[in-house]
């Protein structure tokens, strides 16, 4: 394709706004991809030839997921660039996708790493024409925004209809997901290629969660029965009616021995096994090193790289990241669904030693306007647990959970309905003034955990930055 | 011990944003007065015991699950289900499960869904989303609790026949339709709403009618309902009744 004037023009735009705007210390991401379309609104059709393109999407893990990719590709010595901030809708990735063109149209890498919103996705994958494409889940999420679950899945199915030469990279444990590798009239496989990661029996914990967001066939809305589950509606589930269900996974987790501050696992696919050692907890990052992994098939990767990947990524902005104040541990954990929250809290319950948990929940357009999602959290259990440490600290008076935000006083009615004695509450609805004082009230050793909805987390970084010199986190 | 038992209709298909905080909020509100709260899960397949419920429950479903609950509704628990209204039994139902107590359900495509034809009302599938924090003002609640706070998000529009009344006048978000004023359903023991939020854990007093109303079925001589404190509760409903109404 020509490169036009106006494609020119477009590219400049971007890269100008976006280096002035970095100049200017704003984290904005929006607006220059927002210009680069109204100059020339197919831009990414008219770009997207140059480049290897990968995207990832789904619900939860898409931020983790593309830092293992990226140190992927780094560690396979494939030069990329990638929307690294979280600017994952349309106009973030057209930024991003302008601003590795040179402007006489000519790739600066040849790879693209793109995170995307699933209704992103939708309107980008069909001009992108991504080589590979990572779905790493669907949970329910900001469904305000939305409508509902089957809404977002169906957005992803969309896009991927645009595509149909993409490889797949799915989630075979879960069933929502794994039906994007299935033609839906036929129950037969797509033409693509697909490569559906998943857990073995033995390393699927099972699940507790109170309710499944997907309980009933996609196709037939039979129930679904299950051989084993890992959390949430993941798991090894089969249709008894209609005959739908897991299909077998290309990548397999056999084994996952857990830690407080890794996993290591052991990963089968046909070129051969290997052990590699996630640097994150939680099942829900076994999930996404495996989806990182299982693109490495996708892409024949060697399995060296994805071992050194999955051990140095970088971890994401919010995404459990960790360092020391006044002698306290400040852990960041960005919470944003039910049953991402639900993991979290299991988390911090394997921590040693004083925890104090504080919620930060704002209800704003990118946090999900609606709080109710609270209410669909096992804080019920995670006060049970926290009760015995409640009683063991009851002297001095140390064993608190703060909240904070625009829904502090929601957040603290959650906590009282799930058992926290009121007297246990710190309400400081000002960010900056609940992380100060509840630090304070931390005793020396412990851990201060965070979790802040999205822009109670862009609220925080202000103050963090300012006295811990957390990097901004655009760069 | 005074003891109330509690239906969970659907509890796996009708558990949309958070309806559960309604049965938590019941439950912990009962055991603070020394009640015990009886929750029964009743779902496809499962009888529904009209003698037995002093409250029912129902919550709000996406499109796919209400389809799948449909028939087991309508051909397995329809008479109960009506037998507990006519015999006030206590309901809640929000959003999907509104809908389903009326008569029917008209799709976009002119299309007719019955429903249980508990509640004398209708829905009709609106061109919009309605969605958004939602208050309204519920006058049979005690004068410094009447506004009642919730979150909406649904397309169908509710039209009331004339034997129900409107659970209350809308002063912030949509409601029934959009343009009539009125939110939710009232009929004899019934509650419907289009609230999500949790509705009752920001509503304490709508909590405790629905409980008063069930005891009092219940234990027809029985003492009343102590208060509770509420203070978090007053507190998180001050914030968002000065935040939307700009009340001091």
């Amino acid at each position: 394709m020509a490169f036009s004037a106006k494609t020119s023009a477009a590219v400049l735009a971007a890269r100008f706004l976006t280096f002035t705007m970095r100049l200017l210390g704003s984290g904005g991401t929006s607006l220059p991809g927002k210009v680069a379309l109204r100059i020339c609104p197919d831009l990414l059709a008219r770009l997207s030839g140059h480049f290897s393109i990968l995207m990832v999407t789904g619900t939860n893990g898409k931020t983790t997921t593309s830092r293992m990719v990226a140190q992927l590709l780094e560690a396979s010595g494939l030069r990329y660039r990638t929307n690294k901030s979280g600017a994952n809708l349309a106009s973030g990735i057209t930024a991003t996708v302008a601003c590795a063109t040179s402007l006489f149209g000519n790739p600066k890498v040849p790879w693209l790493l793109l995170e995307a919103d699933e209704a992103a996705f939708r309107v980008t994958a069909p001009h992108l024409k991504p080589k590979a494409v990572i779905a790493t889940n669907f949970f329910r999420d900001q469904l305000d925004r939305f409508g509902e679950l089957y809404s977002t899945l169906n957005a992803v199915r969309e896009g991927l209809a645009g595509t149909p030469d993409s490889l797949l990279v799915f989630n075979a444990d879960d069933s929502l997901c794994a039906s994007l590798g299935i033609g839906m009239d036929t129950g037969k496989a797509a033409s693509r290629r697909l490569f559906p990661f998943g857990l073995s029996v033995s390393a699927s914990p099972g699940s507790d969660a109170f309710s499944s967001d997907a309980a009933f066939c996609i196709r037939c809305s039979t129930r679904y029965r299950y051989s084993a589950s890992s959390y949430g509606h993941l798991g090894h589930f089969s249709c008894p009616s209609c005959g739908y269900g897991r299909p077998t996974p290309a990548i397999l987790c056999e084994t996952v021995v857990a830690g407080p501050d890794s996993s290591r696992v052991r990963i089968v696919t046909n070129r051969g096994a290997y052990e590699a050692e996630i640097g994150l907890p939680g099942l829900y990052n076994v999930y996404n090193g495996l989806s990182a992994a299982a693109l490495a098939e996708a892409l024949s990767l060697p399995h060296d790289a994805v071992v050194k990947a999955l051990a140095s990524f970088e971890r994401g902005f919010g995404r459990m990241e960790s360092f020391q104040a006044e002698g306290r541990t400040v852990q960041i954990i960005l919470v944003k669904n039910p049953t991402g929250f639900d993991q979290v809290l299991g988390y911090l319950e394997t921590l040693p030693g004083p925890v104090t948990p504080a919620f930060l929940i704002n209800d704003g357009l990118a946090d999900g306007t609606d709080v109710s999602w609270l209410w669909d959290v096992d804080f019920e259990r995670f006060a049970a647990r926290f009760a015995s440490r409640f009683e063991e600290q009851a002297a001095d008076d140390a064993a608190f959970m703060a909240v904070s935000g625009l829904r502090a006083d929601d957040m603290a009615v959650r906590l009282k309905y799930a058992g926290v004695p009121e007297s246990r509450i710190l309400i400081c609805p000002e960010p900056d003034a609940m992380f100060l004082d509840a630090l304070a009230r931390t005793p020396k050793g412990g851990t201060l955990c965070l979790m802040p909805t999205y822009t109670a987390l862009l609220a925080l970084r202000g103050i963090l930055a300012k006295r811990y010199g957390l990097r901004d986190f655009w760069k | 011990m005074r003891e109330l038992t509690l239906i969970h209709l659907y509890p796996d298909l009708m558990n949309l944003y958070g309806d559960r905080g309604n049965i938590v909020t019941l439950k912990r509100r009962c055991e603070w007065r020394g009640i015990q709260l009886n929750v029964v899960p009743v779902s496809l397949g499962d009888p529904f015991d009209a003698d037995r419920a002093d409250i029912v429950f129902i919550g709000g479903g996406q499109d796919y699950e209400q389809a799948i609950l449909q028939d087991d509704a309508l051909t397995k628990k329809r008479d109960d289900i009506l037998r507990a209204v006519e015999s006030d039994v206590v309901f809640l139902a929000i959003c999907g499960g509104y809908q389903l107590l009326g008569s029917h359900y008209l799709t976009g495509e002119g299309k007719r869904i019955e429903c249980l034809g508990a509640l004398d009302v209708c829905t009709e599938a609106g061109r919009k989303r309605l969605i958004g924090n939602l208050i309204f003002d519920c006058p049979f609640l005690p004068e410094e609790n009447r506004k009642v706070i919730g979150f909406e998000n649904h397309s169908g529009m509710t039209f009331r026949g004339p034997s129900v009344n409107p659970l209350g006048r809308v002063l912030y978000g949509h409601g029934n339709t959009g343009s009539d004023g009125t939110e939710g359903a009232l009929y004899r023991n019934v509650i419907g709403s289009y609230s999500h939020g949790s509705l009752l854990p920001k509503n304490p007093a709508l909590a405790d009618f629905l409980l008063e109303r069930a005891l009092l079925r219940r234990y027809p001589a029985g003492e009343r309902l102590s208060p509770l404190p509420d203070e978090l509760e007053r507190k998180a409903r001050e914030g968002l009744l000065k935040r939307f109404l700009h009340t001091s």
